[in-house]
């Protein structure tokens, strides 16, 4: 294989890899009165449920904040849609140490966000393989 | 010679009878999805009056069209003139109640726009519209049916017909809808809401422009046009199945419009 050729595939895995870690955005109803898009919040914990659905999914994790324990919850795109991206409801794993960088929710004394970039704590990709069509589906 | 003429007569008139009562009792089938709309005949090479092709499955996802939001379909050159009661009901309007936080289908005009694929089915006597978000299913008459009094409902009743190398749907007997016109701006819709749609080809692609009247919540009609595209070969509808538990799991992030 010439170098052109290992050039292209590199590039390929690290846009599969882009697409894996980058959730959704959301289309069943608006994110603006949910979450605020001029801010970015980040947590890191351990998943204890992935609520693989429709119409969104939504995965939470534990995370420690000051000594106390804390629930996050992320929202995430439509199982359909995740699933043409190579999520399968076992991607993440309860007990998988994760972090999470997204949008804040808006309500007083929730933890929530959105349009979350999920990886390892350390920043890896959690999936690096995976199935991933040959179109990148939409934002559900 | 004249016996010759009378046989040759006969011949012809017993021939012309086979001809047309094969023809009489040939069924009229139609073509059912065998073919994806990418395999089809561009839409400039169908006759002016012959039923188009639309059938297949069509990917309306954000590779056909931007995703739906407050201002999309409904930008300022087409947002709709709301009434006084449209206002007020909007000035009040708590997002929570939303039904589709329980998973109730979007309908008419908003289910057209939602960002996933449709299925198109077309018979001699009705056109399917299935729809993936919401396993939604419409059933367009083509027949001269009328509506009875059980055809209320959320998705309305739809009757159609062929013309000029389109589908024309109009659709009523709707159900009141809380948010029976968008899942964004909290307009509702009324049972004298009507939807009235254009689907045509445009070479691979599917066309709509979907028109909403109603008279209780818009002073005058308002429209959209959008697009599919066809979805890739092998494509199948997913079950949307909705959760009610992921359908409401939001709303806590929300800040409540009330207190109590």
């Amino acid at each position: 294989m010439n170098r052109r050729r290992w050039t292209a595939l590199g590039v390929l895995a690290v846009a599969t890899a882009a697409l894996l870690m980058v959730a959704p955005v959301i289309a069943h109803h608006s994110s603006a009165p949910f979450y605020d898009s001029t801010k970015t919040v980040e947590a890191q914990g351990t998943v204890t449920r992935f609520l693989f659905k429709n119409p969104h999914s939504f995965l939470y994790f534990d995370a420690d904040e000051n000594g106390k324990k804390v629930e996050w919850q992320i929202e995430l795109g439509a199982a359909g849609g995740l699933t043409r991206t190579g999520w399968t409801p076992d991607t993440l794993k309860p007990g998988t140490p994760i972090k999470a960088s997204g949008r804040p929710s808006r309500a007083e004394g929730s933890h929530g966000m959105c349009c979350a970039k999920i990886t390892r704590p350390d920043g890896t990709p959690i999936v690096s393989g995976g199935r991933v069509t040959d179109e990148q589906q939409p934002p559900r | 010679m004249r016996n010759f003429t009378r046989r040759a007569t006969g011949r012809t008139w017993g021939w012309a009878a086979v001809a047309v009562m094969a023809i009489a009792l040939s069924p009229s089938r139609p073509r059912i999805q065998a073919q994806s709309p990418a395999q089809t005949p561009p839409a400039g090479a169908a006759r002016p009056n012959a039923i188009p092709d639309l059938a297949g499955i069509w990917d309306g996802t954000t590779r056909a069209r931007p995703v739906n939001s407050e201002r999309i379909p409904w930008g300022k050159d087409n947002f709709p003139e709301l009434n006084e009661r449209a206002l007020a009901y909007q000035k009040v309007f708590d997002e929570a109640l939303s039904p589709k936080y329980d998973c109730q289908p979007a309908s008419s005009p908003a289910i057209q726009y939602d960002p996933y694929s449709m299925e198109v089915t077309q018979w001699p006597d009705r056109v399917l519209l299935r729809y993936e978000k919401d396993d939604q299913l419409r059933t367009v008459w083509l027949d001269g049916r009328k509506p009875t009094i059980y055809d209320w409902s959320i998705q309305g009743f739809s009757v159609g017909k062929y013309e000029n190398g389109a589908l024309l749907v109009d659709t009523d007997h709707f159900v009141f809808d809380i948010t029976g016109f968008d899942d964004y701006n909290g307009i509702p819709s009324s049972q004298l809401k009507k939807v009235h749609e254009r689907y045509w080809r445009e070479g691979t692609e599917l066309k709509v422009t979907v028109t909403v009247e109603d008279e209780m919540f818009l002073k005058k009609p308002a429209s959209y046009t959008a697009r599919w595209l066809p979805q890739r070969p092998g494509y199948k509808l997913d079950a949307w199945d909705c959760d009610p538990e992921a359908a409401r799991a939001a709303v806590k992030m929300m800040p409540p419009k009330y207190k109590e």
